[in-house]
């Protein structure tokens, strides 16, 4: 799975999850540069990447820690079946 | 979700929010959920679903319960209630309840719900401990979260939801487990069992620990999700979590379905009975599909004995769809055991109108199950007051979906719901008697009618309740108040109370009327007036007045005041009082009548009715 496949994808998951067609993530983006992201729709992103990505299960840790969207975007990368 | 953009981009709110509603029910995923209360709060404030009635509802939780606002407003609003939720602090429940100037006892809820699981449970057996001592400690906090409940109860009067615990995923004994007291797993059984039979009439438990094993509890239960930020559902598990507390809640307040309406060829069987014949149907055991429809059956004959009615509703010759309740082998289900049966060609939804006026009851009290999605579509269009069941293509899964669909739940069973098929049948062969009368009152008095009337008393509190919140249509007011708000009224010597039972040659109709008023000087203000759908026309209001009269008459009342509230439903008793011969004094704009009568003026109506004084109060 290519990298850009990733981001096209994850960004379908933003705009579906916080129901806003406009959003726009990149690296760098974080829980605070979107209004609705709090712990619950955290979970929410979480569940709906596994969901769209065979073999993608994020452990306690990174459910905890992950900082910004590259970071989830790494994980996918790595743990991803496709 | 692209009609309801649609619809509300053109500002057309009403049909959005029926949209949406429509929507919710047949979904079963939570970011779809989600994605609906988020069309759902862009519709306009002024807009509720028709016939809300306004709850307040406590939400306290072991746990977080935020996941829960949003989709159990709009899973409420899908069974006509409107809610008002107020959240206390996660895991401040113990304060909150205890204490009488809390913010939720401030809040005034009308209902708590009141949610914990295994993690909340402050103490635990140790390996070895006697089964006196373990026994003890279940007690010991059954009695610590009952204690909350009724401290809260007492301090504002609510209706308490409350969970029990599901499983642990783990046994540290493996299958041991099951026969050691102390372990994690039996103890979460016990303190189950107490709080299941301990919980008093105004605790309703929420039983949590069936629902996880139905799904399973390492799919009920991710743990990630607990120790990130005390999640206490698995996302795949939210909606049938929050649909079945919706239905909970519904069900305390009337919300419950009365009739099943059946399709037959590949609902009740397999195959097509006018084209396949008898030989051709599936039903029964030696062939999977078969069997599967035998169960569908069984379940639904367990649900017509707790109280459920049947009916068909199926596009056939009448002919050949009663032939298989008579001639096929492996047929669960016997033509009487519905209550009405339509086989012929004219559109459903007629049908549907048909038998609910027949069963003198509502839409809204029906729900339609037929494997055909154009009948169903249909009918969600014409009649959206019906209740539509989503059936999958596979007979086999009938019955989790009917159980799962949250319409059919229960507040209480009372005595009146095990004779309810009965009570219809013999009111067919009342109709029958009519018939044959020449007069009506030849009929009345054919009908050998006896009555019994009663103070309330705790005996028949749970019929009473259950009546004061499903009667629509013979009801002055349609004020609904909860078990312990009948209580009350109950043990206030300041408020006259009465109740009707009404047996005739054909049966016990059961507990049907129910009337309440206050005294105030020297005047009876009557605030509660109903009476069951089962018994109209047959004299019975007039028995009561009479008997009001009489009672007020020995107390030396000089008299009595009454009220009329105007629903939707209740034209039916609009005149009522100036039938009885109470004078109007007042009409406001939105149609509420007030009628005042001096006792001395009121002239006792004769009715067909013997009384049996004798209301043995235990």
């Amino acid at each position: 799975m290519n990298e850009e496949t990733v981001w096209n994808r994850l960004r379908e998951i933003f705009r579906d999850v916080f129901g806003d067609e406009d959003i726009e993530i990149g690296p760098d983006t974080v829980a605070d540069d979107i209004l609705e992201w709090d712990s619950l729709t955290n979970i929410q992103l979480l569940v709906a990447i596994e969901k769209a990505f065979k073999g993608v299960k994020f452990n306690t840790g990174e459910v905890a820690n992950l900082k910004n969207v590259g970071e989830m975007v790494r994980v996918v990368l790595d743990k991803s079946a496709d | 979700m692209k009609d309801i953009k649609q619809f509300i981009k053109d500002d057309r709110h009403p049909e959005a929010l029926s949209a949406i509603l429509r929507q919710a029910r047949m979904t079963a995923d939570y970011s779809s959920y989600q994605s609906l209360c988020r069309l759902r709060s862009k519709i306009n404030a002024d807009t509720t679903a028709p016939k809300a009635m306004d709850l307040k509802i406590a939400l306290l939780g072991g746990y977080t319960t935020d996941f829960l606002e949003h989709p159990l407003q709009l899973e409420l609003e899908t069974l006509g209630l409107a809610c008002r939720l107020f959240s206390s602090n996660y895991n401040s429940f113990v304060s909150e309840m205890l204490r009488n100037d809390s913010d939720t006892v401030a809040f005034g809820p009308d209902l708590a719900v009141f949610l914990i699981n295994s993690f909340n449970i402050p103490e635990w057996p140790r390996p070895g401990d006697s089964l006196e001592a373990i026994q003890s400690i279940a007690n010991k906090i059954s009695h610590h979260w009952l204690g909350l409940c009724e401290s809260l109860h007492r301090n504002t009067h609510c209706e308490i939801v409350m969970s029990n615990l599901h499983a642990l995923p783990t046994r540290t004994t493996g299958n041991l487990d099951c026969r050691l007291n102390w372990e994690a797993n039996s103890f979460i059984r016990r303190v189950n069992e107490r709080l299941n039979h301990k919980a008093p009439a105004y605790v309703h438990i929420l039983d949590i620990a069936s629902l996880a094993s139905f799904y399973g509890v390492l799919n009920w239960f991710d743990s990630r999700f607990w120790h990130h930020s005390r999640q206490p559902v698995s996302f795949d598990c939210l909606v049938p979590f929050i649909r079945n507390l919706a239905a909970l809640i519904g069900a305390l307040y009337g919300r419950t379905a009365k009739c099943l309406v059946l399709d037959l060829d590949h609902t009740l069987w397999g195959g097509v009975v006018g084209d396949d014949g008898l030989e051709g149907l599936k039903v029964g055991a030696g062939d999977a599909e078969g069997e599967s429809f035998r169960f569908f059956q069984e379940y639904l004959l367990r649900l017509k004995q707790r109280g459920m009615l049947l009916a068909v509703c199926s596009k056939n010759e009448e002919e050949n769809a009663l032939a298989p309740f008579e001639n096929l082998p492996g047929m669960v289900l016997k033509r009487s055991d519905f209550v009405s049966f339509k086989a012929n060609w004219d559109p459903k939804p007629d049908n549907l109108r048909l038998i609910a006026s027949e069963l003198n009851i509502g839409l809204d009290a029906l729900v339609f199950v037929d494997d055909n999605p154009a009948e169903r579509e249909l009918v969600r269009q014409v009649l959206p007051q019906v209740k539509v069941l989503e059936l999958s293509d596979d007979p086999a899964e009938y019955p989790v979906l009917l159980d799962q669909c949250g319409w059919l739940e229960i507040a209480s069973l009372t005595a009146e719901d095990a004779r309810k098929t009965d009570q219809y049948h013999e009111n067919r062969q009342r109709e029958e008697l009519r018939d044959q009368q020449a007069d009506y009152d030849g009929y009345l008095q054919s009908l050998e009618q006896r009555a019994s009337i009663c103070s309330f008393n705790i005996r028949d509190l749970d019929r009473i309740t259950q009546l004061v919140n499903k009667t629509n249509q013979f009801n002055l007011t349609t004020k609904r108040l909860n078990r312990s708000e009948i209580e009350v009224l109950m043990d206030n010597p300041d408020v006259f109370t009465a109740s009707v039972r009404l047996l005739d040659r054909f049966g016990d109709n059961g507990l049907i009327s129910v009337l309440a008023g206050r005294i105030e000087e020297r005047t009876l203000h009557i605030d509660l007036w109903l009476m069951s759908c089962r018994v109209f026309q047959r004299g019975v209001e007039r028995l009561l007045a009479n008997y009001l009269f009489d009672s007020v008459t020995k107390w030396g009342l000089e008299e009595v005041h009454g009220i009329y509230m105007p629903t939707a439903k209740n034209r039916l008793v609009e005149s009522l009082y100036s039938d009885l011969g109470f004078q109007l004094i007042d009409r406001d704009r939105q149609g509420v009548s007030q009628w005042s009568i001096k006792v001395q003026d009121y002239q006792p109506v004769p009715v067909t009715i013997s009384v049996n004084e004798d209301c043995d109060h235990e």
